[in-house]
């Protein structure tokens, strides 16, 4: 049986997101591992699987961001596919290749279709990882984003979170790292959620560059004399530079380009004609609402 | 009889379209009856260029300052050079400009705390706009904002004095076009002498993209912070060892370019709202019944696009 898990950190999301997507997706005999997190993420996962572990009858292990909503009731099937291959051992939504930090959409990144559901802006909904901008095909990768992962009975047995990486970020990099470092595979596939999330990405982006070195320290070997971290230090400071610098090139850009629609919104609605013709916008509305209403009440009345 | 002291103007141009509408007017604008104007074309990279032009003004016995511009900026201070002769008052200075920093570590100025910003950032993309910088005019400085010393400059805009003229050159082994502005700044600081901002107001007229090379910044501010780290306080130094400086900055660089796609996802949803709205106004049926008003209305129609 497929089995699902979520580390609750907030109660609400959960209930909102998380349940009635795995109620969407789960077959009658899932198991569902809902526990409260506990200490860090990493700890709260490590539990959950621990109580997979025990099942004889584990064939997957769905682990699910509190703001994660399965959109897919043949999700199972899928996640089936995804594992015909003996040797993948985690499957995701998202993931990148060829990248060598936690900053997995710095490789080659693919992801499923999904959407992402956001409240700001009067809210909207934005394609899922399109931010990563996702360009290859869904396959193997190097690692997949810990927002939907679904690791393989060998692996809910076999691996676990690395709880000396406290700060919350690339655990889920680093528990795809050691399972492709015991010769396993970690695949994207096609796992179709809505991404609940603001347009933000990172909450606190000093705990993820803490997260980041903590990663770096982890898996890469020091063997490089000083000559060469000062050679790394140098290029890397520059980086930096240049990428503050782009970023703020770009979001100059991006306020000209809102400041463009600002001020063809404006010359619209700012028209004589625009102005004249309000009462019959205003009366529109009116009609909108009031046939609302009617459909609305003749629901009530033949349900 | 003796020649007044003159303030030259030096521009090195590669497109002669640019500089006949950003840097000439501009030039005009704040020249003296006897201004000397150095209109150099390309002859090779911008260190190359400006020492052309400082040989050409080194010569120059009368000489009070050379004015350096970029061909797209555009001076609209009208009383220039009576700022610019202020500003060189103190024998110590040895260069001015309308934009610095100080707690400068790299050509990356802007990362030091940018002390006077006297200049509009003008661009042509989505339909043109102007950006005033926060001391383009001075109704609402912030705090922090003030005339006097700094650390480096901006080179869009710089007035050299004779001293430095005769004395610095542009270092022609640090690359083609980037950090020329922060190393002239520190070889004038190395040698004693003062680098100063004044409210040399212009506009820089320049696309929205602010790297438009970034490997060759890179490799410039790599170049730049070999030559200068220990010689003066701060510059291509920082905190820790070379490996934990390697591996902070990885995490940096990193996140600043997430921060740049969470911003353009940012952008995304906000430009779809409008865009929506936008949409929703010039489909609207009495936006459709009103066309013929518009369209009757005298002189360019003011139709939404």
């Amino acid at each position: 049986m497929i089995a699902f898990a979520t580390p609750i950190g907030e109660e609400e999301p959960y209930r909102r997101y998380t349940e009635p997507g795995i109620v969407r997706a789960a077959e009658p005999d899932s198991a569902m591992y809902p526990y409260a997190g506990v200490g860090s993420i990493t700890r709260s996962c490590n539990i959950v699987l621990d109580a997979a572990a025990a099942r004889d009858d584990l064939e997957a292990l769905v682990l699910l961001h509190p703001h994660t909503e399965l959109a897919d009731r043949s999700f199972c099937a899928r996640v089936r596919e995804a594992f015909r291959d003996p040797a993948v051992a985690v499957a995701g939504a998202a993931g990148g290749a060829g990248f060598p930090s936690i900053a997995w959409w710095e490789g080659t990144v693919s992801a499923a279709p999904g959407v992402q559901r956001y409240r700001a802006h009067d809210g909207g909904e934005l394609p899922a990882f399109g931010w990563a901008d996702p360009r290859a095909p869904l396959g193997e990768v190097d690692a997949v984003d810990g927002a939907l992962m679904v690791l393989s009975a060998w692996a809910v047995r076999t691996i676990r979170f690395d709880e000396s990486l406290r700060v919350g970020h690339g655990y889920d990099i680093d528990y795809c790292r050691q399972v492709r470092a015991a010769g396993r595979k970690v695949v994207t596939a096609d796992l179709r959620a809505i991404f609940h999330r603001e347009l933000e990405i990172v909450e606190d982006i000093d705990l993820w560059i803490e997260g980041h070195q903590q990663v770096a320290e982890k898996w890469e070997l020091d063997d490089g004399d000083e000559a060469a971290w000062k050679a790394r230090a140098r290029r890397a400071e520059a980086e930096r530079e240049a990428a503050r610098a782009l970023a703020h090139g770009r979001g100059l850009a991006a306020d000209a380009r809102l400041l463009e629609l600002e001020r063809r919104m404006d010359a619209a609605t700012g028209t004589l004609s625009w102005r004249l013709t309000a009462p019959l916008r205003q009366a529109n509305q009116l009609r909108g609402r009031a046939a609302a209403r009617l459909r609305r009440r003749r629901v009530q009345v033949n349900p | 009889m003796e020649r007044r002291p003159l303030i030259a103007f030096g521009v090195a141009i590669t497109k002669a379209d640019v500089y006949r509408r950003c840097a000439e007017p501009g030039i005009r604008r704040a020249a003296e009856a006897d201004s000397a104007i150095y209109e150099l074309e390309s002859a090779g990279s911008l260190f190359r260029n400006y020492n052309l032009l400082l040989e050409h003004a080194a010569a120059r016995d009368d000489l009070e300052a050379l004015v350096l511009v970029h061909q797209d900026t555009e001076i609209v201070e009208p009383g220039f050079c009576e700022v610019a002769r202020d500003a060189l008052a103190d024998p110590l200075v040895g260069v001015a400009g309308c934009v610095g920093a100080i707690g400068v570590r790299s050509i990356a100025w802007w990362e030091g705390s940018v002390s006077l910003a006297s200049f509009m950032h003008r661009y042509d993309e989505y339909g043109g706009g102007d950006l005033p910088a926060f001391t383009w005019s001075w109704k609402d400085p912030p705090p922090y904002a003030r005339i006097g010393e700094v650390d480096t400059l901006d080179g869009f805009l710089m007035v050299l004095s004779p001293w430095a003229v005769r004395t610095i050159r542009f270092d022609e082994s640090l690359g083609a076009l980037h950090g020329y502005d922060f190393d002239y700044c520190l070889q004038v600081r190395a040698a004693g002498r003062k680098v100063v901002t004044a409210d040399l107001r212009a506009i820089h007229h320049h696309s929205l993209d602010l790297v438009s090379e970034p490997e060759t910044w890179i490799e410039a501010h790599t170049r730049i912070a070999e030559k200068w780290e220990g010689r003066l306080p701060g510059v291509g130094s920082a905190p820790g060892t070379w490996k934990q400086r390697a591996r902070r900055a990885e995490a940096e660089r990193d996140a600043a370019r997430l921060a740049e796609r969470a911003r353009r996802l940012d952008t995304d949803a906000r430009i779809r709202v409008l865009e929506r709205a936008l949409e929703e106004t010039t489909e609207s049926i009495s936006w459709r019944i009103t066309a013929p008003l518009r369209r009757r209305r005298l002189g360019p129609p003011r139709e939404a696009p």
